[in-house]
């Protein structure tokens, strides 16, 4: 009882700042519904006169959403399973090969992470220039799949560390070799790790800006991060437009955010633990 | 492996012509042979399955990196430009002593780190402390905090320039009402650095209180419960329980921010594209127009490899420290 009054308080301080963290959204949302006419004649907080649903679709067909959206899931498509492929056969060599210089080399992965890309830009635009992979997605996902590998690494490795030696016994009497001990028993057992990673990769792969915007230059080809820059560049008067495109880029990213909210928790978790 | 040693047995076997002695001598030398190629064969066999990811990594990562620090000590124009001049650490003395807008960046660069760390830590701790609470709707909150960190930084940067419209923004709409001349959010070159270090708080906050919040739920209730029984309360629990255990968490909090601090780029780039007059220019997009808009390859490369050599300043004392942790 003597805490009830605390407890209110904590209530309206937390609703507050909820409330506050939304704001942006909501602007977002009721400006993407807008029509240009109604943004300019009242104020900006004031709820649309009438809801523009149509906006979505012309951003989506004119201002050529449909195709940046379309090529930055046929990237994660590709790059995400195959870059984790990739990761998982290392951290398995790494882990569950008893292999000698398991630590350096596990640190000599994990410190890519830190790199920033400018870092690694001008050498990687010479040696894709001289491949003649510049402005294809081949030359993207390449590069994408290497800075891929540290985090990729950092979740499996500590994962397979943690899955019991017994198992690998028992696959190796019954007559398992490497590989098959890689894909039938320690990849389903790792399922947890793998598919926290699949997500995380995903939104990663979905949100990259900068390397997008050296490698590729057809519009076209554009991701959805640079292609709302250029589509933005394109409106920049039509403000309802413009953010219906940005909400329409943000849909897949929370729709799986709403479906998979536990693994983001966990990946989180995963990393902190290292 | 197994095929290898059984293939050189049989090559002895057919081997009858020599005489018995020195066929039991090469047979226990060979033995000998074999055996040790299985160890090797043994000890290769990670590298086989790390190759690909190897290959990539060097390709992709590490190689270019080295490369880049090899090209900070030359003066080219253009990245594939045939003329390099090598200038030893001329580049970097340049920098140093010329270029005032790579002073400025430094700048912003510890700025914008002090205030992550000052500002964004403590309000991500503080949240991660209400949430840490059993409450109704707990899922919720952590949810709306957490969710701006999935967007990418060009989308919160389009929805923050908006915000800061100059005309019809929401801030200047909200000062209006309260009859305030409009500001300059993006365009007065004192603030705008601030401006955009509000958007990226905005969607950065919620990832360090999930760290915190992590760290929280390690904390076992034993010291809470003793503390209960020596008659403190909850402030005091707070302060001599709650914050010194999380030590190691202010740890991965403080160097995850300190990275990001340090590598910021998407943001400001598409908020202000380093301006007001260059006023919010950082290493990672002063290096950026260096290298791509001036053809300044060289100069571009020196900028990238002091934001190397400050990141992993801290990154190698932080992994080994995670290293040696997860082996206790």
């Amino acid at each position: 009882m003597k805490k009830q009054p605390a407890r209110v308080l904590f209530y309206i301080f937390i609703i507050t700042f909820g409330l506050v963290w939304l704001i942006p959204v909501f602007f977002l949302t009721i400006t993407a519904l807008k029509s240009n006419g109604d943004l300019f004649s009242n104020p900006l907080y004031a709820l649309p006169s009438k809801y523009h649903f149509e906006n979505f679709i012309e951003a989506f067909n004119e201002g050529n959403m449909i195709v940046y959206m379309r090529n930055s899931a046929f990237i994660s498509i590709i790059k995400v399973p195959l870059g984790i492929l990739v990761a998982a056969l290392a951290a398995f060599g790494l882990t569950r090969l008893s292999f000698k210089w398991e630590k350096p080399f596990y640190i000599f992965f994990i410190l890519g992470m830190t790199i920033p890309f400018q870092a690694c830009l001008v050498p990687l635009v010479i040696m894709l220039t001289k491949a003649n992979l510049m402005n294809t997605y081949v030359g993207l996902i390449f590069i994408y799949i290497g800075f891929g590998i540290p985090f990729a690494m950092l979740i499996l490795t500590g994962f397979f560390k943690g899955i019991p030696r017994e198992l690998d016994d028992a696959a190796r009497i019954d007559g398992c070799s490497d590989l098959g001990l890689f894909f039938r028993i320690i990849l389903p057992v790792a399922k947890p790790a793998i598919a926290t990673l699949i997500i995380m990769d995903f939104l990663a792969t979905w949100n990259e800006f900068l390397l997008a915007q050296i490698f590729i230059s057809s519009d076209n080809l554009k991701t959805v991060t640079t292609g709302i820059m250029s589509f933005t560049g394109e409106y920049s008067t039509d403000y309802p437009l413009m953010m219906s495109g940005v909400l329409l880029s943000v849909l897949p990213v929370l729709l799986v955010y709403i479906i998979f909210q536990k693994h983001f928790v966990k990946g989180l978790g995963g990393a902190v633990k290292g | 492996m197994g095929q290898e040693s059984n293939q050189v047995d049989t090559s002895l076997e057919l081997n009858t012509e020599r005489p018995l002695e020195v066929k039991k001598n090469n047979n226990l030398k060979l033995e000998i042979k074999s055996q040790r190629r299985l160890k090797l064969q043994r000890s290769l066999k990670p590298f086989y399955f790390m190759a690909p990811a190897l290959f990539i990594y060097l390709m992709v990562v590490a190689g270019p990196a080295f490369y880049t620090m090899y090209l900070s000590f030359f003066e080219t124009n253009g990245i594939n430009a045939a003329g390099k001049v090598f200038i030893g650490l001329g580049n970097y003395i340049e920098l140093f002593t010329n270029d005032s807008v790579f002073i400025t960046s430094l700048k912003n660069n510890i700025i914008w780190t002090v205030c992550s760390l000052a500002f964004n830590l403590t309000f991500a701790l503080m949240l991660a402390l209400m949430l840490n609470r059993s409450f109704k709707g707990r899922t919720i909150f952590r949810a709306v905090f957490y969710f701006p960190f999935i967007l990418s930084n060009i989308v919160v940067a389009m929805i923050w320039v908006w915000l800061y419209h100059p005309n019809i923004g929401l801030f200047n709409e909200i000062l209006s009402v309260f009859a305030i001349e409009p500001v300059g959010w993006l365009s007065n070159p004192d603030l705008a650095l601030f401006s955009v270090f509000a958007a990226s708080s905005w969607q950065h906050v919620g990832s360090s209180m999930i760290i915190f919040l992590a760290g929280l739920q390690t904390i076992p209730n034993e010291p809470y419960e003793s503390a209960k029984v020596d008659g403190a309360n909850r402030i005091q629990a707070l302060w001599y329980i709650t914050l010194p255990l999380l030590r190691e968490t202010y740890i991965i909090v403080f160097a995850t921010t300190l990275f990001y601090s340090m590598r910021v780029f998407d943001i400001i780039y598409a908020m202000t594209g380093g301006g007001p007059s260059q006023s919010t220019q950082v290493l990672g997009s002063w290096m950026y127009y260096q290298t791509f808009n001036h053809n300044n390859v060289g100069i571009g490369s020196a900028i990238s490899v002091i934001l190397l050599i400050v990141v992993m300043a801290v990154a190698i004392p932080y992994i080994l420290w995670q290293q040696k942790k997860s082996h206790v």
